[in-house]
Parts: C-alpha cells; sequence; structure tokens
C-alpha cells in the first residue's frame, strides 16, 4: 500500500474519531435535548412491621443545602505545618430540598398499667413522645451549581451526601424548635375529646408523660431510623 | 606582567571549578544528595514528620433552615411497610449509553386519620362501646426518604428532571407492591386488635369496631 494512500485512512479514521467524540461530547452538554431514557426499576420490601403510632404534631420543613468546595494542599514538612489554598477553580452547590418530621407517641406497648381511675377521675400515663422523618425530597429542578472550566460537576453521590447532611443538621437543631411540646400538647387534644365522648369531665381527665423533656432528651427520643442518620 | 598573568588566573579559577565539577557530575550530584538525604533523615529522626495530602470540603455549610408549617395531626399509624426500589435509567448515544442508578428508601405508613372521624362515632351503653373508624389508607402521599437515597452507579449528565421523572417512577413502584389489599387488609386487623386493647384497658368489656368507607 502506498504511504499516500495509508496516510488518507489514517486521516480518514481520524475525522471519525473526532466526529464521534464531537457527537458524545454534544449529547452530554446540560442543554441538549433529552433522548427517550428506558427506566427500569427493581423493589425490595425490607420489613412490615404491625404498628401502634399515633402521630400528633407534623412539621415541614425548607432547607437549602450549600456546599462550597475549596480543594486544599494540607501537610507538614519538618515540623512546620502548611494549609494552601489551590488555585484551581471554585465549585459551588445550592441545593433546596423539604423534609416533613412528625412527632407520635408510640402505643404498642401501652396497656392497663398506664391508666389510673379513681372514681369520675382518669389519669393516663402516656409513652415518652418521639420524632422521626417521614419523607425527605429535594427539588432536584432548583438545584445550582456554578462550577469554573478547571474543575467537574457535582456527582449525584455527592449531592445525595449533601442531601443527608442537611436531614442531619435539621434534626440536630430540633431542640430550639419545640416539637417535643407541640407533641405532648397535640396529644392531650386529641384524647380529652376521647375520654370525653366516654363520659369523662374535661376537668377530671389528666393526661402525663413520664418526665419533662429537656433538650439533651431529644438524641434519645429519635425514632430508630432517624436516628441512624445522626 | 607577572601580576596581570596572576590577575587572568584568579579570574578563571571559578569557570575552571565549573568545568571540572561539569567534567564529575556525576559524582558531585551524588555527593549533593547523600548530603540533602543525610540532612533529611537526622531531621527525620529528630522528629520531623513529612505529610501531604489535597483535601476538599466535605462538610456542608450552616445555613438557616425555614418551618413552613406547623399542623397538629391525628394520624393513628398500623402498618409500616419500609421498602427499597432501585431505579435505573438509560439514555443511548451515539456510541456509547449514559446510565444511572438510585436506590430509594421509603416508609409506606397504613392506619387511619382520627381527624376524619365522623360526629357520634363512639358510642357507649353499659360496658360496650361501638367505635366508628374511616377507612384504613395511606397516610403520607410523600413517603420516600431521598436523603437516604444511595446513587449506585452514575455515568454522563443528568439533569433536575431527569432525577424528579426517577424519583416519581420509585414512589409508583413502591405503592404497586406496597400499597395491596393484603397490606390494607394486616393494617385493619392490627388496627382492631390495638384499639381494642385500649378500650379494655379503659374498662370496658365488649368493643365493636366498625370500619366506614
Amino acid at each position: 500500500m502506498k504511504p499516500a494512500r495509508i496516510s488518507a485512512y489514517i486521516s480518514l479514521y481520524a475525522l471519525l474519531l473526532t466526529a464521534a467524540a464531537g457527537m458524545n461530547y454534544g449529547c452530554s452538554q446540560p442543554d441538549a435535548p433529552q433522548q427517550t431514557n428506558v427506566t427500569d426499576t427493581t423493589s425490595w420490601i425490607l420489613q412490615v412491621n404491625r404498628t401502634s403510632k399515633l402521630y400528633t404534631t407534623e412539621y415541614r420543613i425548607h432547607k437549602i443545602v450549600t456546599h462550597d468546595d475549596i480543594v486544599r494542599i494540607k501537610g507538614s514538612f519538618l515540623n512546620k505545618k502548611f494549609n494552601l489554598r489551590m488555585p484551581i477553580g471554585d465549585r459551588k452547590t445550592a441545593l433546596p430540598m423539604d423534609v416533613t418530621l412528625k412527632a407520635y407517641i408510640d402505643f404498642s406497648g401501652f396497656g392497663e398499667r398506664h391508666i389510673h381511675r379513681q372514681g369520675e377521675k382518669i389519669q393516663i400515663l402516656l409513652p415518652d413522645p418521639r420524632v422521626t422523618v417521614t419523607s425527605s425530597k429535594i427539588d432536584h429542578e432548583q438545584v445550582k451549581q456554578y462550577i469554573d472550566i478547571t474543575r467537574t460537576r457535582y456527582t449525584d453521590a455527592e449531592l445525595t451526601d449533601f442531601a443527608r447532611q442537611g436531614v442531619q443538621s435539621i434534626l440536630q437543631t430540633l431542640p430550639d424548635i419545640g416539637i417535643l411540646e407541640d407533641a405532648r400538647r397535640s396529644a392531650a387534644r386529641l384524647l380529652i375529646p376521647l375520654l370525653r365522648n366516654l363520659g369523662y369531665k374535661e376537668e377530671n381527665i389528666i393526661i402525663s408523660f413520664r418526665k419533662d423533656f429537656t433538650t439533651e432528651d431529644i438524641p434519645q427520643l429519635l425514632s430508630p431510623e432517624s436516628s441512624r442518620t445522626l | 606582567m607577572k601580576f596581570t598573568h596572576m590577575k587572568k588566573r584568579l579570574f578563571l579559577l571559578p569557570f575552571r571549578w565549573l568545568t571540572t565539577g561539569l567534567r564529575h557530575w556525576p559524582l558531585l550530584s551524588a555527593l549533593l544528595l547523600t548530603a540533602a538525604v543525610g540532612y533529611l533523615y537526622y531531621r527525620f529522626r529528630q522528629g520531623g514528620e513529612i505529610t501531604l495530602s489535597v483535601q476538599t470540603e466535605n462538610p456542608i455549610q450552616i445555613t438557616p433552615q425555614q418551618i413552613r408549617s406547623i399542623e397538629d395531626i391525628g394520624e393513628w399509624e398500623f402498618l409500616a411497610v419500609s421498602t427499597e426500589e432501585m431505579v435505573d435509567t438509560v439514555r443511548k448515544r451515539f456510541l456509547s449509553a449514559d446510565r444511572l442508578t438510585r436506590i430509594y428508601t421509603g416508609t409506606m405508613r397504613l392506619g387511619l386519620n382520627m381527624k376524619e372521624v365522623r360526629p357520634g362515632w363512639l358510642t357507649t351503653q353499659g360496658d360496650t362501646v361501638n367505635v366508628q373508624l374511616p377507612a384504613i389508607r395511606l397516610l403520607d402521599k410523600n413517603f420516600i426518604d431521598e436523603a437516604r437515597t444511595r446513587s449506585f452507579y452514575e455515568k454522563g449528565y443528568w439533569n433536575g428532571k431527569a432525577k424528579e421523572q426517577m424519583y416519581h417512577k420509585a414512589r409508583q413502584a413502591m405503592l404497586r407492591r406496597g400499597l395491596t389489599r393484603n397490606n390494607l387488609q394486616q393494617a385493619e386487623q392490627n388496627a382492631r386488635a390495638q384499639i381494642e386493647n385500649l378500650f379494655r384497658s379503659l374498662g370496658f368489656h365488649t368493643v365493636n369496631i366498625t370500619f366506614i368507607p
């Protein structure tokens, strides 16, 4: 084969490769129209539990989680520590999310030992209120990313990790929002009409809890699945 | 004449050393390297350590949160169905394919809403109590905890719209598998048992429970 022909083949091959790379790049651009996606789902039922939980208060919380990704080179050399910001560009994201928290009273262990009747009076000792995250949702269409040309986009795994940290920070601020106090009041508002229907006068009904809960009790009063998030 | 010659020799001396050094550069380099390694070893033995790492900021920034609503509710849960859903989406391209696989986690809570009870839902006759309750249903429309989602595989760029679609597919699939007649019946059975137990504890011998669809 003549050298001219060989070089023509090489040029053609290179041209094809460049065109293919360009098409791939074009398809991966954010503004490129979405092609038809094939989506498949697989389910696993993990647990079916018989419960008896009375949810009394619901909090809907909105949070914008932000992350500023600064690359630093850290280390020490002969007992001299250094921490330098690397000038390789910025990467920031803002991720809006909605979280629903509910406070509940678990009635599964509830029985006669929690009820004291004396004539016309009735006293009910309720189990400790607990708090759980019933749902969290990222507003994907409103997620903003500001990426310099030298940096890569945030991966889906990174974004979900930030969402998890967002829920964690909401749970850490629970003592400030007074959800347990609301849960107690709401439980009383639910049970007093029920007991009135059973013939008890409102002044004869006492609904109490084991103790007055303080901010220190909050970590213990989170549901097991929410505690795992912390 | 002699003095000028001496000056010239002195002037050329550094260049001579340099050329001699360059001529024996492997030896010179080895000497310098040995000295440097020896010095570092000496400092290292004295307790100095060398560490180097490139780090990115992983924790999120501290931002305020907004409480959108606080509501008194009366939802009584009798069955909790915890489920995971793997959603795999593929977008075919010219030479390859983009793929995103996410595993969603959610808990469907089945029970009754005490705010939906009708007037006169609770009546008593001696030691008998009649309870009319609303039908068992799914208590939360949104039950996926997306913060617990695991991103299993990602190739290519996926925008917010695609992820939103995946979320809804996961929700639909979870509902199909979790909100079954069998689970609703189990929740109703448990509701009967729990409510009967509660009224027995309150001193009633006969508890009649009916669910109104």
